[in-house]
């Protein structure tokens, strides 16, 4: 059952565990509605049938809390906020920047500077324009908007050029990455019109995506209808999409076999039963990393052996089995294995090995059990009792601390021993100054950052990503990250699915939901 | 009134379960056979020999965790009960002779008091008070303090009116003296109905918060912490959530049990059951005949 910690800075969202990220009072809250509506609806469904229409009926953990992309952030929701807004590049199935609003784009000669050509002739839901000015006041609005979940991504954007259907980008360093980032994580595109009162916006979304929101509900449940001014219109061939927050995961799978939804994010001790259930299981690749977060201003983690000790503690293997049932993997790294960010360098520096662990508190002058550590989470979360579990067995006492408010002293850094996982950036050097760098949001130890780590960034930035020497230079950067003592990685969730045989394969773009040349048939 | 219950079939069943409950409450950590927070690598095993219920999704002993977490369901049903019976009875009781003030005032604070959803309630104070099931039970003791007030009220004031409380009044007898002596044995029969009923309450309360992951820190076990989490592993183990839903399902019936037999041999009624009952013995003991001399039965 997911643990889905529900009060998190938008940025960067924990990737459920468990019974993670939401209360389950809100869990059996939402189930009866869940429940409940999309029954109730299903008259209108079979009236939808009728006229030939098909509807994705989408469970999803991750509904949104906001809806105004600047405030909802990059992380897991914006795969929801996706069906509503456009971008200016989106990924493809290798993970690599292609169109979307823009047909094109061009660096100058030294890098600092990049023009994005819009497609002629786009507009938004609500009929304004899709040009220059627009992507200028996004870009803008994500940068100065007081409560933007996106202003720590958009450093490297300086002033912004708006020409008709060219929008051209000083940067403050050259930074090759930039359209990577400029995709649906960091710039979903609102209309400038909608986007003039931000807080009608987050609740009346208006984009140019592949859907346009009918029917809102907060925190329920939405009601979408294909957006025919899309710009890839042509091969979205899902009529509408009603979007409900998952119940308990335990019933997801039950919704599924019976018709009330026809997609859903599954935890993956649901997998089996899904399977079971004659469902099509599926893993969506991505960039999923859970991990410990150790803030090495404060004792005892600032005794660079008890930091040495938790990592030889940490069996991740255990994490793997338990939590992922097989459908994960470990990871000592922001990444899972085989991304072109991970660096086998730095594969298993720090490998399980408890007696290492006991030997290094001893050096460190911790006899066993009198080291006692407070493990502050948002929501109950396996995850954490594994955690305490394997560091009692090096005797370290941890007691664990659920504090509903936990998103406010994690990104003000005052707890000292905590978790988080990501979902990734399509970026990977966003990915890294996240974790690692001296003001990212996911280092609990700010402003402390691993010797090397700024240069072999500046060094990422400035290669092209088609440049033979790219991977090997992200790799050098990754291993100088590592070196940090505030993260300790563990495994990578899978980002599971489970889907009826209605409906046809998802691309492979990784840590994307794309609904592109996705087709659902009459039977569900 | 022990002994009347005990006579009673149905008192005899709830009296034995709820101490066995007890016992497990008292002896439970010590019961468990196996460490109830050691994780294994034996992870939502089937039972066995080894593991009775299984084990949970960490690979703990589910029957060590069961037993270990009986102290929190009891002690927080108990805890609920006697904070109402403490906030209810006595202000009850005393609202019929320390004047119409006092009435008026404890009355409006037990209506006000009725109006609150005690869980939501619950709920709201461990947001504020921090998460501990000592306060969420102290504030649920208190929101269910308006049964004891009404039930001890009611009563009070059926002996209040009676000739020999007036005569003790016009000797000259203290409020305290005439409560002690006339009025608390009169009230003690509904308000033990009520204590039995609210101890049930009480274990609902209890679970329901923790099955909601209320009121303790993981990874402490507790009856409605286990339930909530075998729901989210039906697939694996479907016979799982049966123990602990059969514990709370049970304890609860034997409080109910337990209530309504005190009730039955209690007051008017319970006289006219003892009545009944020795009507129907000697009954049986004319339809039997003359004993024979010297001889056993």
């Amino acid at each position: 059952m997911p643990a889905r910690p529900t009060n998190l800075r938008p940025g960067l969202r924990v990737r459920p565990a468990r019974r993670a990220g939401r209360l389950r009072a809100t869990a059996l809250g939402t189930a009866l509605a869940a429940l409940l509506v999309p029954s109730l609806g299903a008259c209108g469904s079979d009236a939808s049938s009728a006229t030939g229409n098909s509807t994705l009926k989408w469970a999803s953990s991750y509904f949104p809390a906001h809806w105004d992309p600047v405030v909802s952030g990059s992380g897991a929701q914006f795969r929801q906020l996706a069906l509503v807004y456009a971008s200016l590049t989106r990924t493809d199935e290798q993970g690599k920047a292609v169109p979307d609003l823009a047909e094109s784009w061009e660096y100058n000669d030294r890098g600092d500077r990049i023009t994005f050509k819009l497609r002629p002739g786009q507009k938004f839901s609500d009929g304004e324009p899709i040009d220059a000015t627009a992507v200028k006041a996004a870009i803008e609005r994500a940068q100065k908007q007081k409560n933007s979940a996106l202003f720590g991504d958009l450093t490297s954007i300086g002033k912004v050029e708006a020409d008709g259907l060219e929008a051209t980008l000083n940067l403050t360093q050259v930074d090759y990455q930039i359209p990577q980032l400029l995709g649906q994580r960091v710039l979903q595109i609102a209309s400038p019109k909608a986007a003039k009162n931000p807080e009608k916006l987050d609740q009346n979304p208006v984009g140019a995506g592949p859907f346009v929101v009918q029917q809102l509900i907060p925190g329920t449940k939405a009601v979408l209808k294909k957006n025919s001014d899309y710009w890839d219109a042509e091969n979205i061939h899902i009529d509408n999409v009603e979007l409900v927050s998952a119940p308990d995961t335990s019933t997801v799978v039950s919704g599924l076999r019976t018709g009330v939804y026809n997609f859903a994010d599954i935890d993956p001790s649901q997998a089996d039963a899904a399977k079971k259930a004659g469902l099509d299981v599926f893993v969506q690749p991505g960039f999923n990393a859970a991990n410990l977060s150790l803030n090495i201003n404060k004792a005892p983690f600032d005794n660079d052996k008890v930091v040495d000790a938790v990592r030889h503690a940490v069996n991740r293997e255990e994490f793997v089995r338990k939590l992922t049932f097989g459908y994960g993997e470990a990871t000592d790294q922001p990444f899972p294995k085989g991304y072109v960010a991970y660096d086998p360098k730095s594969e298993n520096a720090y490998p399980y090995d408890p007696a290492k662990a006991k030997k290094l508190l001893a050096e460190a002058g911790h006899k066993p059990g009198d080291l006692k550590l407070g493990l502050v989470i948002p929501s109950e979360d396996p995850q954490a009792e594994i955690v305490q579990s394997q560091l009692a067995a090096v005797g370290i006492k941890v007691t664990i601390k659920i504090d509903k408010n936990w998103s406010t002293p994690f990104f003000a850094k005052d707890l000292t021993f905590s978790l988080y996982g990501t979902t990734g950036r399509d970026s990977a050097a966003q990915t890294l100054t996240a974790h690692f760098g001296p003001n990212g949001p996911l280092n609990l130890s700010t402003p402390y950052e691993p010797a090397g780590f700024e240069e072999a960034v500046a060094k990422v930035r400035q290669t092209p990503l088609d440049s033979p020497d790219y991977a090997a230079t992200l790799q050098a950067a990754t291993r100088a990250g590592l070196q940090s003592k505030a993260l300790v990685f563990t495994y990578a969730s899978p980002n599971l699915f489970a889907k009826t045989k209605a409906l046809s394969a998802l691309p492979k773009n990784p840590g994307h939901i794309d609904w592109t040349g996705v087709k659902l048939s009459g039977a569900n | 009134m022990v002994r009347r219950v005990l006579a009673l079939t149905s008192g005899r069943i709830a009296v034995t379960i709820l101490a066995l409950i007890a016992l497990l409450a008292l002896l439970g950590p010590w019961l468990a056979p196996q460490n109830p927070l050691a994780t294994s690598d034996n992870a939502l095993a089937a039972t066995s020999g080894a593991h009775w219920l299984g084990t949970d999704y960490l690979g703990r002993d589910v029957l060590s965790r069961l037993l270990d977490g009986s102290r929190i369901s009891v002690l927080g049903s108990l805890e609920v009960a006697l904070v109402a019976l403490v906030v209810g009875a006595i202000p009850g009781i005393l609202s019929v002779y320390l004047g119409r003030a006092f009435e008026w005032f404890t009355l409006r604070i037990a209506d006000t008091l009725v109006a609150l959803p005690f869980l939501l309630f619950a709920i709201a104070v461990i947001a504020l008070l921090g998460n501990g099931i000592t306060q969420a039970m102290l504030v649920t003791g208190v929101l269910v303090s308006p049964l004891f007030y009404r039930v001890s009220r009611a009563a009070t004031l059926a002996v209040a009116r009676s000739p020999y409380v007036e005569a003790a009044i016009v000797s000259g007898a203290s409020i305290g003296w005439i409560v002690r002596r006339h009025v608390w044995t009169k009230v003690l029969p509904p308000i033990a109905v009520a204590l039995a009923q609210t101890i049930g309450v009480g274990f609902v309360i209890v679970s329901s918060l923790t099955f909601l992951g209320i009121g303790v820190q993981p990874p402490e076990p507790t009856w409605g912490g286990l339930l909530a989490s075998d729901l989210g592993y039906l697939s694996h183990r479907p016979w799982a959530p049966v123990a602990p839903a059969l514990l709370i399902m049970v304890t609860v019936w034997a409080c109910n049990l337990l209530a309504d037999a005190i009730r039955d041999v209690s007051g008017e009624a319970g006289r006219a059951l003892a009545n009944d009952h020795k009507a129907r013995a000697n009954r049986r003991e004319a339809a039997a005949g003359p004993h024979p001399a010297g001889g056993s039965r």
